[in-house]
């Protein structure tokens, strides 16, 4: 059944989470202060499929 | 030359009424302090004049023109210097250098000379968001004079600084008053009369005093004799707040200070007083008001 | 003019410093790239996730490629504008609270150039997001579905994006009021809610309603012309952005705001 997949469709599509995934994660490691601990944003874009690093972005930051 | 003028300028929120009836000049050249205790409107006034803040009431004319937008010809520092904690040193200069007009290349070489001149050209491309207040201090100064404006006006440019900061920056501005004319805020006098020629004394938004350093030593400092004893000299101080030559006693449990009209005359019939009474004398001083005493019976404490 | 462009160029840097240049058009591409892709696979997910008894059949119809579209619409109209709001919320708060809106503004340069700088690169960025979103959805849709004319969904996403333009302006607007992000937001989500939700319930009052757009540019996907009002509400929408950015852009009496 999985291998009924496309993988060269489904590709692009995990190659833009794991770039947000990245970005959500060095934009983290830049900032000085987050809403909330560190760590748990985290677990939150690592762990949260596509809306980790999205709910990162627009409530995880302090904003100025 | 009157660089600007100020009349009645006046401003209220609500009901309280922050500055009061205001008005006072700028002559070009000159170093202006804008003193007065926490509170007394000095941050309201200098945004006004920034037109950062309308008015309630009252007018700003620049080199002779009312109601005119002379923002390209001052800079400001705020009391609390903010900037954009992503950009470097270098970006923020060029960025409100274009801002006040210069063309690009301009600003970048308006921004390496200040970087140099202010002694932060080592940080030119670190964050801003990393630099230590004494840093933002300077480039907030940077900032401000980035284009050369004739008015430099600066809310309470020490205040915030440790001692060194603070004499650094008393330094830079007798340097810059050689070419600007400034306006500065402050609540400590003694900064105003070390770099300034002129004040503006302004408590709960009203003119208090104002007038040039000189001016105001002439007209209200006042010879003071001040007599400390061990023993108790009340009645004593009684018999003399009579005599033509004091104006005020102030006595304050063992210290007795004596406004005089005549410093001489006074301390000779003080001496041959005291030596008929054998008064217990510990100490015998002969001086003058600073402006600080000035400035306190302005603020009334 | 010229200052104009020095603040737009702060603008765009300070969203390419935070990513924003980036994320935000991923983003729209990530749930255009989702939604051709789960209408395609649904029915083979359903059939193996379901625990139905055995010899039920399902019939479950893949759906066309216009309504897979309209279904990327539909998706960019809740996720999309929630991401675009909260992602904007802050545009002349934030520098208002900071105390940067002084310190720009201190500098001889108009209050109109400094909103208006902002507006437009908020525009742009998710005018681009959507584009890129749509032609990312369109182009799975044709893969796996079928084709669709290119024209159409040029001419639905204009539509669509006139809506946005109005929601954007609106955040712009209400940031240069309030001083609260987290009310800007509020306010410019329940204003968008509503408006998607009585449009269709109260049809005959709503036919000026913005939302019209979405309907527009869902039906112009489904059924290949546009059903229902539209120029009515194209109108009042352009009007109500250009009225909303009149106000966010002249001071009134002062610059010391509400809140
Ligand atoms: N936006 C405002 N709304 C209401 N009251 C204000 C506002 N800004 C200033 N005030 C009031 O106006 C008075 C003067 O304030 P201002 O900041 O000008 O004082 P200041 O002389 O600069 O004091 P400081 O030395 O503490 O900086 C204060 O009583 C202050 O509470
Ligand atoms: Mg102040």
């Amino acid at each position: 059944m999985i291998s009924q997949i496309n993988w060269a469709l489904v590709a692009p599509i995990i190659a833009i989470q794991v770039i947000l995934m990245i970005i959500a994660l060095v934009d983290l490691f830049k900032t000085e202060k987050t809403n909330g601990p560190k760590w748990m944003w985290v677990l939150i874009i690592l762990f949260i499929n596509i809306l980790g690093p999205i709910l990162y972005f627009v409530i995880g930051k302090k904003h100025a | 030359m009157k660089l600007m003028e100020v009349s009645s300028l006046t401003k209220s929120f609500g009901k309280h009424v922050a500055v009061n009836n205001l008005s006072f000049s700028i002559e070009e050249g000159h170093c202006v302090a804008l003193l007065g205790p926490n509170g007394a409107g000095k941050t309201t006034t200098l945004e006004m004049l920034a037109s950062l803040q309308k008015p309630t009431n009252g007018s700003v004319s620049f080199l002779g023109v009312e109601k005119g937008d002379y923002r390209e010809s001052i800079g400001y520092l705020p009391q609390q210097p903010v900037f954009f904690p992503w950009m470097n040193a270098m970006e923020y200069l060029v960025f409100m250098g274009e801002l006040s007009g210069l063309s690009k290349a301009k600003a970048s070489m308006r921004a390496d000379e200040l970087l140099e001149l202010l002694g932060i050209a080592d940080a030119r491309k670190r964050k801003i968001g990393g630099y230590s207040g004494g840093m933002k201090q300077r480039l907030g100064i940077a900032q401000a004079l980035i284009h050369e404006p004739k008015l430099l006006m600066l809310d309470e440019p020490v205040s915030a600084l440790d001692p060194v900061g603070r004499r650094e920056m008393l330094e830079l501005m007798k340097m810059l008053k050689e070419t600007t004319t400034i306006l500065f805020s402050t609540h400590i006098l003694h900064d105003a009369e070390e770099v300034c020629d002129d004040v503006i004394m302004i408590h709960k938004g009203e003119l208090a005093i104002t007038g040039s350093l000189s001016e105001l030593r002439r007209r209200h400092q006042e010879d003071v004799i001040i007599i400390s004893a061990d023993g108790n000299l009340d009645e004593w101080v009684r018999s003399i707040e009579n005599w033509n030559v004091v104006s005020k006693v102030i006595a304050n449990n063992d210290t007795i200070k004596i406004y005089v009209k005549n410093a001489e005359v006074a301390r000779n019939q003080l001496l041959v007083e005291i030596a008929e009474r054998q008064l217990p004398i510990s100490r015998f001083t002969v001086g003058q008001t600073s402006l600080e005493d000035l400035f306190m019976k302005v603020v009334g404490k | 003019m010229k200052k104009w462009f020095v603040l737009f160029r702060k603008e765009w840097l300070e969203m390419s410093r935070n990513y924003k240049v980036i994320w935000i058009p991923l983003v729209f591409v990530l749930f255009g790239l989702l939604q051709p892709v789960t209408s395609y696979y649904m029915p083979e997910i359903l059939k193996n996730a379901s625990n139905l008894p055995k010899g039920a059949v399902i019939k479950i119809p893949i759906p066309s490629s216009g309504e897979v579209l309209a279904q990327t619409l539909g998706q960019f109209n809740q996720m999309g504008i929630l991401v675009l709001v909260l992602a904007f919320m802050g545009i002349v708060s934030s520098e208002q609270r900071s105390g940067m809106m002084k310190a720009i503004l201190v500098k001889p340069v108009g209050y109109s150039s400094y909103i208006t700088a902002k507006w437009m690169s908020a525009v742009l960025l998710s005018g681009g997001a959507i584009f890129l979103g749509m032609l990312a959805s369109w182009y799975y849709t044709i893969l796996l579905i079928g084709d669709f004319p290119f024209m159409d969904i040029v001419k639905g996403i204009s539509l669509y994006f006139i809506w946005i333009l109005f929601l954007i302006t609106f955040t712009v607007f209400l940031s240069s009021f309030l001083k609260s992000s987290g009310l800007v937001a509020a306010f410019t989500l329940l204003l968008s809610i509503l408006l998607t939700l009585l449009t269709p319930l109260l049809k005959k009052w709503m036919e000026w309603s913005p939302a019209q757009l979405t309907n527009a540019a869902a039906s112009l996907f489904t059924a290949g012309k546009i059903e229902g009002p539209f120029l009515i509400p194209l109108i009042t929408t352009v009007i109500l952005t250009a009225l909303f950015l009149y106000l966010a852009g002249t001071r009134k009496s002062s610059l010391s705001r509400l809140g």
